[in-house]
């Protein structure tokens, strides 16, 4: 399998390179080192479908490339490697063939709009693409850890972009902020693992998961250190630290405060930190070592519950915002939720399809949306739209694949997705985890509160009648836009069709690819495994209404009802020439929708009164403990040095006197504790 | 390998013979010409002798000369002398510290009449550590540090027209005869009740001494200790070092702090070990470990509060080369009867030494530059310096930085070592003792620095001259001083093979 593999570093080094060439000679190259970006992702693209080719020839990589520190004796060794499995490989092509379609995308949004600062905007894409794809083929948990943080560090500047604005640079230090804070139990897992395991390899023989399986099973080959707790504890434990990094990039409850914020950022920015980047990363690290979470019911509990809980919280969030991009942002939190939801639920394989799905369609719903803001002249706010849909029917059309997509109609590839999605959940669920079936019901609510705010948002944006002057009139737009759209809409649509799971079982016929897919690769990284693995350690097991077949129909059944049940609410209330808002209706839930549940500000009151009470603690305790002592050292040195100065008279025979003491008093000491003088 | 076969053997005293000579002929070039002011026919003898030296002992300790590894340590004249690694490691700091020296008193001592006296005097006190280093008995270290002492006491009082350098150089020369006498009094009473001078045969005798002569001996041993805590300016025999390095010519100083420190150090480090092994002094009731121990933190601990105080540069770096005795002290006190870890710590404070010739010797020359221009003695007088001369200002807040032990200069490495050493054998509170003062330390390098960069000049003084020599020689000690941040691997390399052979 020569090749494709010994080329896999240069799928993360050529943005790397174009994020130099834009930072260094951006200004006096066309575009502002558009071009360079787009041919770097464009190359990361073709070098990773060619990676992804050899996986499915059934090759796989694991490598450690460069040793940055070693440590002596039987101390562990920091590494820098690439992992390429099927899991890699096809987050690979997903995010490089984002990436490149945002940076065409940028062309439209940023160039032709005369942005200025373009250099930079390019860099800090180019970083953040070479940042993820690092991410995604890191082959452990520190490398992991350290391209999660130059994600961060990317999407603070990005967000951040407009600088000069009140707001962006505000949103950009949250969402830094809050990561920042869930990164930091992220790292104190990752010393956790170290301490624990004295690896932190994601495959292999002795990678953490495998060594943490062989402790459980009671067939443990090396010792592992678990400070004194049962092992799987310590493993709940050390899990959950991580998850607290995941929570964060994932923007899960109650970490999700920093997204909506997020959205200052420019339109492209936002779809590939949504769809590709930094929010699917969180998702990406429990996948990649799910092998570890599923050795944990406990983990796995909290991540289903989470994920239910933020899939439902954030949906109704979504329902009332009056911003274009606000309504995307809580769709997002809440479908990183769905796949928190499988995560927890022992849905490796659906997870993973819903990740790959909404990345398409949320790609696809933001490069729209970014459309219709440029069409706009960049006012968001959907009551001012209206009427759209014959202005600009390429957008129009893909727009609402997209939707169609997000709210799960069949047969869009987010049915297919969110219907496996709930399918695992409930069938783990009845087979005697009850826990699951509350998340369950939870992501169930939340298709039909989905169905509800896509439509609006489409009715409200396309439909009826022009409500502004603008929107009878729109800026065109060209075909540096339209051409993104139009390959994330053909995605959109038939995304799904590589794992029609209902299907498959209703006809019997073998079309579950992604299965298929997911099932080979390297050793304990496949999903078979990670089956098993839940099944014996977590205790999941599989149950049914009636029969499998009816479960899953009847599954499916449900979500698309609620979902069409959704979209029927929003088609009668907003699908009219002049909609009215409906919001009041909700009395005072509506204050509490509006204001996000009072996220924010029981945050800030959280940060204000507890953070600021142990900072004034802190500070008393350095102001007077810490400071008190070096003053007081300080002091007492100075006065003494003045008196050894004072000994120094300049008065030999004072010096012979004093000489003469000193060695009388040393050898009387010294004597009469040697005995000298018995 | 190299030595026993190809060269005979006396050869192995080769950079202190080439010392001797190097002085000698600077006896003659003065008899030939008694009141040459040729600086650069002296300076460049001089140097050059050294260098060969130098290079000689550089050359021995990599091909292994009297190390374990060619055949074990040589010894001379009925084994009055011995050659072995840390005789060739100490050479090696005094010969580069006194080749700095050198090439600086070119332009310190330009246009004096007696030049001559001075080189010749500097090689022969150099002669005199070298022996000192490689001393394998109590009359051969006697002597030696008396040659080394002599001319120290000359070279204090060097500008004779000067009352501070005079003074000075009275004040050391009293304080070393009542040491040297204190020294003498240790040896004898060590030969009256071991019957020997050479230190193995002394070791052997302090093993079946008879218990009642134990007090004799024990009092005779910390004689020995003062007469070499004199020589490395520790307390309570200190009280020399500040009048002596601050009326001294700067040059002087650098020379007496750095190098007289370091051969100080390198025969008490024999004596003690060879002589004295820890095993059978603590039998017979002689703690020596501990009496360092003692000497270690009260040195260390005055010398850095008192450095604390002072308000001129040169007296402050006198302090502070007191602190640093202590810190080296540290190798001689963190020992135990056959620890392993005895090789560490010793070698740790060899390197520190090391360390020290080159960052001390740059701090004094580069008072010794400012009081070329007369810019002034104290903190004040520094204030903007940095202005007129960025250059040498840099390479002293290197040499301050250093001296305080910051990273990344060569002293924080050195110190590093001698602590984490000392913290490995089990003496962590002498590490802890070291760190304290080293952060108090911290406090009266940086004013140095803060005059030199941050303060406002007052401008009332010019600089009128580069002189070369100053500047090469400062230049030299701060490449030095940064150089053996990457080279500090092969230096503790080095310095704790030898001293764990000391041990052997």
């Amino acid at each position: 399998m020569a090749g494709a593999f010994d080329y896999t570093p240069a799928i993360v080094l050529l943005p790397f390179l174009s994020f130099l060439l834009a930072l260094g000679v951006g200004r006096s190259m066309p575009k502002g080192g558009a071009l360079a970006g787009i041919a770097a992702t464009g190359g990361s693209l073709l070098l990773s479908v060619w990676a992804m080719l050899a996986v499915a020839n059934g090759g796989t990589y694991n490598q450690t490339i460069y040793t940055w520190a070693a440590g002596t004796g039987n101390s562990f060794e920091l590494t820098f490697g690439l992992l390429v499995d099927p899991l890699a490989a096809m987050m690979l092509v997903i995010v490089s063939l984002i990436a490149f379609l945002v940076h065409v995308f940028s062309l439209g949004y940023m160039n032709d709009e005369g942005e200025t600062g373009l250099p930079r905007y390019y860099a800090g894409l180019g970083l953040f693409t070479a940042s993820m794809l690092g991410f995604v083929v890191a082959n452990n948990l520190l490398m992991a850890f350290m391209f999660f943080e130059l994600v961060g560090l990317c999407s603070w500047l990005l967000i951040g972009f407009w600088f000069r604005e009140e707001a962006p640079p505000s949103a950009a230090k949250k969402a830094f902020l809050v990561t920042r804070f869930g990164d930091y139990f992220f790292l104190v897992g990752v010393v956790a693992v170290f301490a624990t395991f004295g690896t932190a390899a994601f495959a292999g023989e002795g990678s953490f998961p495998a060594l943490a399986e062989a402790a459980l099973a009671g067939e443990a080959a090396t010792e592992i250190n678990t400070f004194g707790f049962a092992p799987q504890t310590w493993f709940t434990v050390v899990g959950l630290l991580v998850l607290g990094g995941v929570v964060g990039k994932s923007a899960q409850f109650p970490l999700h405060t920093w997204l909506p914020d997020a959205m200052e950022g420019p339109t492209p920015v936002s779809a590939l930190i949504h769809a590709a980047t930094m929010v699917a990363a969180g998702v990406y690290l429990v996948a990649r070592m799910y092998g570890f979470y599923a050795l944990s019911p406990t983990a796995l509990g909290i991540i289903a519950f989470v994920g239910g809980f933020t899939a439902l919280f954030a949906a109704t969030m979504g329902v009332v915002k009056r911003e274009i991009k606000q309504v995307l942002a809580y769709s997002t939190i809440s479908q990183y939720g769905y796949m928190m939801l499988a995560l927890g639920a022992g849905g490796y394989i659906a997870a993973t399809f819903h990740l790959m799905t909404h990345a398409f369609f949320k790609a696809l719903l933001f490069l729209g949306a970014g459309s219709v803001i440029i069409a706009m002249h960049h006012n968001e706010n959907m009551w001012d739209m209206g009427g759209l849909k014959e202005r600009m029917p390429v957008t129009y059309w893909t727009f609402l694949a997209g939707s169609l997509a997000l709210a799960g109609i069949f047969p869009f590839s987010g049915f297919w997705s969110k219907d496996e999605v709930l399918y695992e959940a409930l069938a783990h669920g009845l087979g005697g985890t009850p826990l699951l079936l509350a998340a369950w019901a939870m992501g169930l609510l939340a298709v039909f509160f989905t169905g509800f705010y896509t439509f609006r948002m489409v009715f409200l944006t396309f439909h009826g009648e022009p409500r502004t002057d603008v929107a009878r009139d729109p800026h065109g737009v060209g075909w540096n836009v339209k051409a993104p759209l139009t390959v994330l809409g053909v995605l959109a649509v038939v995304a799904g069709f590589v794992n029609m799971v209902p299907v498959a079982k209703l006809t019997g016929a073998h079309i579950e690819f992604l299965h298929d897919w997911l099932a080979h690769g390297l050793g304990g990284l496949t999903s078979e495994h990670y089956g098993e693995l839940t099944g014996q350690f977590a205790g999941y097991e599989t149950g049914y209404v009636g029969s499998e077949l009816t479960t899953v129909l009847l599954s499916g059944a449900l979500s698309l009802g609620l979902a069409l049940a959704g979209a029927g609410l929003a088609y009668k209330l907003y699908n009219v020439p002049a909609p009215v808002e409906h919001t009041d209706r909700l009395g005072s839930v509506k204050t509490l929708l509006f204001n996000n549940y009072y996220q924010d500000e029981y945050q800030v009151w959280l940060a204000d009164t507890a953070a600021r009470n142990v900072a004034r603690g802190a500070d008393k305790f350095d102001q007077g403990v810490i400071d008190g002592v070096v003053n007081g050292i300080s002091s007492v040195s100075l006065f003494s040095g003045s008196r050894v100065r004072r000994i120094q008279t300049g008065v030999v025979s004072n010096y012979a006197a004093l000489l003469t003491l000193g060695l009388v008093a040393l050898l009387l000491g010294i004597g009469l504790m040697g005995g000298w003088f018995l | 390998m190299l030595l026993q076969t190809q060269l005979p053997q006396w050869t192995a005293l080769g950079p202190a013979l080439i010392l001797a000579i190097t002085a000698l002929v600077l006896f003659v070039i003065d008899s030939v010409d008694p009141d040459s002011t040729d600086s650069a026919l002296l300076a460049g003898v001089s140097v050059v002798g050294t260098l060969a030296a130098l290079g000689v002992a550089a050359w021995f300790l990599a091909a292994g000369t009297g190390q374990v590894g060619t055949g074990g340590e040589i010894t001379l004249f009925r084994d009055a002398l011995v050659v072995d690694g840390m005789s060739l490691f100490f050479t090696a700091i005094f010969t580069s510290v006194a080749a700095m020296v050198f090439v600086a008193s070119y332009d310190y001592l330009k246009d004096r009449p007696d030049q001559a006296e001075f080189y010749s005097l500097v090689l022969l006190a150099t002669t005199g550590m070298a022996l000192l280093a490689s001393s394998n008995s109590l009359a051969t270290a006697f002597i030696s540090l008396e040659l080394t002492s002599l001319p120290s006491y000359a070279l204090v009082a060097y500008l004779k027209r000067n009352r501070g350098s005079v003074e000075a150089g009275l004040k050391y020369f009293l304080i070393g005869a009542l040491s040297s006498s204190v020294f003498v009094f240790g040896i004898s009473l060590v030969y009256a009740v071991t019957g020997s001078l050479l230190f193995s045969d002394v070791a052997s005798a302090l093993g079946d001494l008879d218990q009642s002569f134990r007090g004799v001996a024990g009092i005779g041993v910390l004689m020995i200790a003062g007469g070499f805590a004199f020589k490395t300016a520790s307390v309570p025999f200190h009280f020399w070092a500040p009048e002596a390095y601050e009326g001294a010519p700067a040059p002087v100083s650098a020379f007496l702090s750095s190098a007289s420190k370091a051969a100080g150090f390198a025969v008490a480090f024999r004596v003690f070990v060879e002589a004295f092994p820890i095993a059978t002094a603590v039998d017979l009731g002689i703690d020596w470990v501990l009496a360092f121990g003692i000497l270690a933190v009260v040195t260390m601990t005055l010398g850095n509060f008192a450095a604390a105080t002072q308000e001129n540069v040169k007296r402050m770096l006198a302090y502070s080369s007191i602190g640093h005795a202590g810190y080296v002290l540290i190798g001689l006190a963190a020992l135990s009867a056959g620890a392993a870890t005895n090789g560490d710590v010793l070698g740790a404070s060899m390197a520190h030494l090391l360390v020290y010739g080159f960052m001390n010797t740059g701090a004094f020359l580069f008072v010794a530059l400012v009081e070329h221009w007369g810019v002034g003695r104290t903190f004040e007088d520094y204030n903007g310096l940095a202005e007129r001369a960025p250059m040498a200002c840099a390479a002293m807040t290197v040499f301050m930085f250093s001296l305080a032990g910051l990273p990344p200069f060569g002293g924080f490495f050195s110190k590093y070592f001698l602590f984490a050493s000392a913290i490995g054998a089990g003496f962590w509170w002498l590490a802890a003792f070291g760190a304290l003062n080293s952060a108090l330390s911290l406090f009266y390098y940086s004013r140095v620095v803060k005059a030199m960069w941050i303060e406002e000049s007052d401008g009332s003084f010019e600089l009128t001259s580069r002189p070369i020599g100053l500047y090469a020689a400062i230049m030299v000690a701060a490449v030095g001083t940064l150089v053996l941040l990457p080279g500090f691997g092969p230096v503790i390399e080095t310095a704790q093979t030898v001293a764990a052979a000391l041990f052997g």
